[in-house]
């Protein structure tokens, strides 16, 4: 990056409060939700007053048609769909930010200076506080597959977890727990045999768990999680103990950004110390910096897990992930694991709740054959 | 007549003052640049002879300056230097004859007599050798004082010759002199030479043929 | 006249820099261009190694083509660079079995693809991407349809790289260039130590040195050592001929000083003045004959040992000839003898040369021939146009020379055998002298009436040299 360019972003920076900004306006597409994500907004508006921040909270789907959108582009894209989100970008939606912050931030946590994996929000397991009564709460995979194998019947109805097929998210997931170990179907299986709930949504798994319908909940997203427990002392938040998958949300700007400068310095708020700090203290999406301090950081996670913290690596190998016929034999093999153990083997026409593909949903997102699909029934994968 | 004699050589000095005195003339002589530079300005004589290697300067420069000045005194420069350059650049400065050292006396004298001749002639508009005299203005000559009563080609011969007196008047002048460039008869001017010849008989002076050259009006050697 | 003009380091480093340079740049050309086939190489590996990958994961089911895109070719595709990544798996209708960017491969790079594997580039999207595809045969149950991989990437990977690489290559050579012109200082050094040896030698030499040189020298000043030599050689012979003409002509006039002295020291023992007229008349007589004499050598050593040749110009020869003459005719000297011109040719004649020697030459001639004869003599000049020389002579009625002595004629001091005149014998020598600096020929004979001609060949100037 050259020096003028640096001269430019800092000049912006200090001309900020006093004219730079007037009336201008940034349009922020983020599927991330606004009551979570309200400190660190509000923070951005004190710091740039003169930007005037419209903050579209969508589902991941919608947010990621509107990146496609070329008559109204946003100016910021926020997805924890991660895979879509650098599908995106290897597609060429976003452009380069030239920043201090953007250069220093770490390099397993940013894509071609283009997008940047801003928070650090683990994965966790929940339970009731009624589970222990009945047996040891999980706090490990392997925990989890022998309490669904031991205690079968008893938790039956009453696990819930992701639907791969109506969220992105969920999908994400279990494509990365499937990468890392091959047991990872034994645990489909188990809970496929316990009949499982397939939820769209974290917020769906917690209020089920409150309201006692649920019992145990795998793969939720802790940052959720740990502050649903705070208000809701009956459910438990367990980091696994084997491994941790971490989700970051990534952030780009757009290629075609009405208002570059703006989009610029709402990045660079957000990976800049200040928006860092907001983030680790004011809201649960964990901090990926190392040099702020506050209760949801990093490396606070790390000290508390250990090292059993593996983010999603945010590399090309994401793309695979939207690969269409991946997702389809994914998608497949998770419909033969997850019957595999129940009662006779559900027909085609059973399985279609949770057909990983409809071709007329494709048709509607993407032109046939490329490009990242997304389930059509996704909901946001936030609290609401 | 006054001459000036520059000379730092003693002995040649003095040989050049007994030689020229005895001529009528009156010889002052200079062995320094300084001196001669002072009495050149100062004084007006009728030649000059100029040593060029003074002890003090350079006898060039003197020349050089009196002919800036606008003075004609006519100048003969007596020189050891050898070159044809010096003799030259003297000629170019303005000298009017050149005797390298050594010389005899007697070139020395004809050249003097020359010199102080052509000066005079200069000055009062009359040609004159020795007993003979031309008159430019009325076209009249004298011999021994007595006018001598001659034919027109034979007064033009005279006159050639008296203009030269001294040294050869070539024969291609006299003839274009007595006939124009007309075409002439080989001998059509040794017929003129011949009748002034016997006129001049007697009277001291001579007309001498030179082969191929040309003819000289000179004195008779005793 | 010695110019300097720049030095060898200066002329050296020129020619260094001008080579270099142009060296310089086909070599970075060439590094530029083998530097970006370096990185091509790596990479197009890198896509290689991607489009195995997914072929391996190829599948075959119900006979169609199925293909679970392995992460890891996504990741040997983006490389450390974090390029952007494109693949394909077309069947082979062209149909989409799966992709992610459409790049639009189209039919003809199908075709190519199909006899062998195939590096494109392409642009889309004003980004510069690098393809490859290779067909894959089907070993499938049902159905033998080849299927196509077509994998891509952008480049910045590449572009970092060839700069990389053409970087190091420029520093390599600016140091090799920086070492070269270092060892270039040093090596002529030490090659031009012996012209410094040389140098010194030569500077502590004493002026009048002219023995040969002893040095060491290197083949290469070996001639201009030499050179030197034959002119240290040459001014040696000057220098001992100057001497012995020096010799020579201080014995020449010691003779008639020896007479002077004892012909005066006699004159002034006597009371006579009949012996001191007698003695004065031979005092004079000898003096003149002695400053003649020294007029003669001192023309004949600036003839001789002259250095540099007077401007020469192009001369009337009939006009100088005329000229001298009438000079020469008029002179006290001459009063004894018939001079005399010929009848000259009408039209001027030119030849190159220098008016003061030609002066010279035809009055040493004329002086000559007036000392060699007795009085009353006849000397005639004259001047014959032959068509390329022009010939200018001088005969005299007088007793002649012998045949035998003719060719000795010219020699310092020579006198054809007489010692009965007032001459030194220079004059036919500063006549000889004369006529080789003016490339001209003398012939000397007997003239026709019994006396000597000389003859002067002077080559005529052309039309052309006139102009």
């Amino acid at each position: 990056m050259s020096i003028r360019c640096v001269a430019l972003v800092w000049l912006l920076g200090a001309l900020t409060p006093s004219l730079a900004w007037a009336d201008n306006p940034l349009i922020v597409e983020a599927a991330l939700d606004r009551e979570v994500a309200a400190p660190l907004l509000d923070a951005f508006e004190e710091a740039y007053p003169r930007i005037q921040l419209t903050f579209r909270d969508h589902s991941t789907l919608e947010v990621d048609a509107r990146v496609a959108d070329a008559d109204d582009p946003p100016d910021v894209v926020i997805s924890s769909a991660m895979p879509w989100q650098m599908s995106r970008v290897n597609e060429g939606y976003a452009q380069r930010l030239d920043s201090t912050a953007a250069r220093e931030w770490p390099e397993w946590a940013k894509w071609r200076d283009e997008v940047f994996g801003f928070t650090f929000e683990p994965i966790v397991m929940a339970y009731r506080l009624d589970l222990s009564r009945h047996m040891m709460p999980p706090k490990t995979h392997a925990d989890m597959h022998t309490l669904l194998t031991q205690h079968r019947e008893t938790l039956r109805d009453k696990v819930a977890t992701y639907s791969p097929s109506r969220s992105g998210v969920g999908y994400s997931l279990f494509q990365q727990d499937a990468r890392y170990t091959t047991r990872f179907w034994d645990l489909v299986a188990a809970m496929g045999a316990a009949d499982t709930n397939l939820e769209a949504n974290t917020r769906a798994m917690l209020e089920g768990l409150s309201e006692g319908r649920y019992w145990l909940g795998y793969n939720l997203l802790g940052s959720y999680a740990m502050v649903w427990a705070q208000s809701h002392p009956e459910v438990i938040v367990q980091v696994p103990q084997d491994y941790s998958l971490v989700m970051m949300r990534m952030a780009f700007i757009h290629r075609d950004a009405p208002h570059p400068a703006a989009a610029r310095a709402f990045l660079d708020f957000l990976l800049g110390r200040e928006g860092q700090r907001v983030i680790a203290g004011e809201t649960p999406l964990f901090s990926v910096r190392s040099d702020v301090e506050g209760p949801y950081t990093a490396q606070r996670l790390r000290d508390q897990v250990g090292e059993r913290l593996y983010p999603i690596p945010l590399n090309a190998s994401l793309l695979a992930f939207v690969d269409p016929s991946r997702r389809t034999a994914f998608m497949e093999r998770w419909q033969r694991e997850f019957h595999r153990l129940s009662h006779p083997a559900p027909d085609q026409s059973a399985a279609a709740t949770e057909s990983p593909i409809r071709p007329d949903a494709l048709a509607a997102v993407r032109r046939p054959g490329y490009g990242v699909v997304l389930p059509t029934n996704d909901s946001p994968d936030d609290m609401e | 007549m006054r001459l000036l004699v520059i000379e730092d050589d003693p002995l040649i000095a003095r040989s050049l003052d007994q030689a020229l005195t005895p001529l009528g003339n009156t010889v002052d002589v200079f062995t320094h640049y300084a001196q001669a530079h002072e009495a050149l300005q100062s004084g007006q004589f009728d030649l000059v002879l100029l040593d060029l290697g003074l002890p003090d300067g350079d006898g060039l420069s003197l020349l050089a300056e009196l002919r800036r000045r606008g003075d004609t005194t006519p100048v003969l420069i007596l020189t050891a230097r050898d070159g044809i350059e010096a003799r030259v650049e003297g000629l170019d400065l303005g000298a009017d004859d050149y005797l390298a050292k050594p010389f005899s006396l007697a070139e020395l004298e004809a050249r003097v007599r020359a010199l102080l001749r052509r000066s005079q002639q200069r000055a009062d508009n009359r040609l004159a050798f020795g007993p003979l005299a031309f008159d430019a203005a009325s076209g009249v000559a004298t011999l021994d004082e007595q006018v001598l009563d001659l034919p027109r080609r034979e007064l033009l011969l005279l006159e050639g010759l008296l203009l030269h007196a001294g040294s050869i008047t070539p024969r291609e002048t006299l003839e274009n002199r007595l006939f124009g460039f007309g075409d002439v008869g080989s001998n059509a001017l040794e017929v003129y030479i011949s009748r002034l010849r016997k006129r001049l008989d007697g009277s001291g002076l001579r007309i001498r043929t030179f082969r191929g050259m040309g003819y000289r009006l000179e004195e008779v050697s005793p | 006249m010695i110019e300097v003009e720049g030095s060898l380091k200066a002329r050296l480093a020129v020619w260094l820099v001008v080579t270099v340079s142009a060296l310089g740049v086909l070599l970075l050309v060439e590094a530029y261009f083998s530097s970006q086939r370096a990185a091509e190489r790596a990479y197009d590996s890198q896509l290689e190694a991607a489009a195995l990958t997914i072929a391996e994961a190829i599948q075959w089911e119900k006979g169609q083509p199925v293909v679970e895109i392995p992460s890891a070719a996504l990741q040997i595709l983006a490389t450390r660079h974090q390029e952007r990544v494109f693949y394909a798996v077309l069947d082979a209708d062209g149909h989409t079995v799966s992709g992610n960017l459409d790049l639009g491969i189209s039919p003809d790079w199908r075709r190519r693809v199909s006899s062998q594997p195939t590096w494109l580039n392409d642009s889309y999207h004003g980004t510069q991407w690098r393809l490859y595809g290779r067909e894959l045969d089907s070993a499938g149950w049902e159905t033998q349809d080849p299927v196509q991989i077509w994998v891509g990437h952008t480049m910045s990977g590449r572009d970092a790289l060839t700069e990389t690489l053409f970087e190091h290559a420029v520093t390599r050579f600016v140091i090799m260039v920086l070492l070269a012109g270092i060892l270039m200082l040093l090596a002529m050094r030490v090659a031009l130590a012996p012209m410094r040896r040389l140098r010194h030698q030569l500077r502590q030499r004493d002026a009048d040195d002219m023995r040969p040189l002893e040095a060491r020298v290197p083949e290469e000043m070996r001639e201009m050592a030499e050179t030197l030599d034959s002119l240290f050689t040459r001014q040696r012979e000057g220098r001992e001929a100057l001497l012995r003409f020096t010799a020579d002509a201080s014995h020449q006039l010691k003779t008639p000083l020896a007479g002077l002295q004892t012909t005066s020291e006699l004159a002034l023992k006597s009371d006579s003045p009949d012996a001191w007229r007698q003695a004065l008349t031979e005092v004079h007589g000898s003096a003149g004959r002695t400053s003649r004499l020294a007029n003669q050598l001192l023309s004949l050593a600036r003839l001789r040992h002259a250095v540099e040749a007077s401007a020469t110009s192009r001369i009337d020869a009939v006009a100088l000839l005329h000229e001298t003459a009438f000079d020469w005719a008029q002179r006290d000297a001459s009063q004894a003898h018939d001079i005399g011109l010929a009848p000259l040719p009408a039209s001027p004649q030119y030849i190159q040369g220098e008016v003061w020697a030609l002066q010279e030459l035809l009055g040493n001639l004329i002086d000559n021939a007036l000392r060699y004869t007795p009085a009353g003599s006849v000397i005639t000049l004259g001047a014959v146009n032959h068509a390329q020389t022009l010939e200018l002579y001088i005969e005299d009625d007088g007793p002649g020379v012998s045949p035998e002595m003719l060719a000795h004629l010219h020699h310092p001091f020579e006198r054809g055998g007489r010692q009965d005149t007032e001459g030194s014998g220079l004059g036919l020598a500063i006549v000889d002298s004369i006529v080789r600096r003016h490339e001209a020929r003398m012939q000397v004979e007997s003239a026709e009436k019994g006396g000597l001609r000389v003859r002067l060949l002077f080559p005529c100037l052309t039309r052309h040299e006139e102009g």
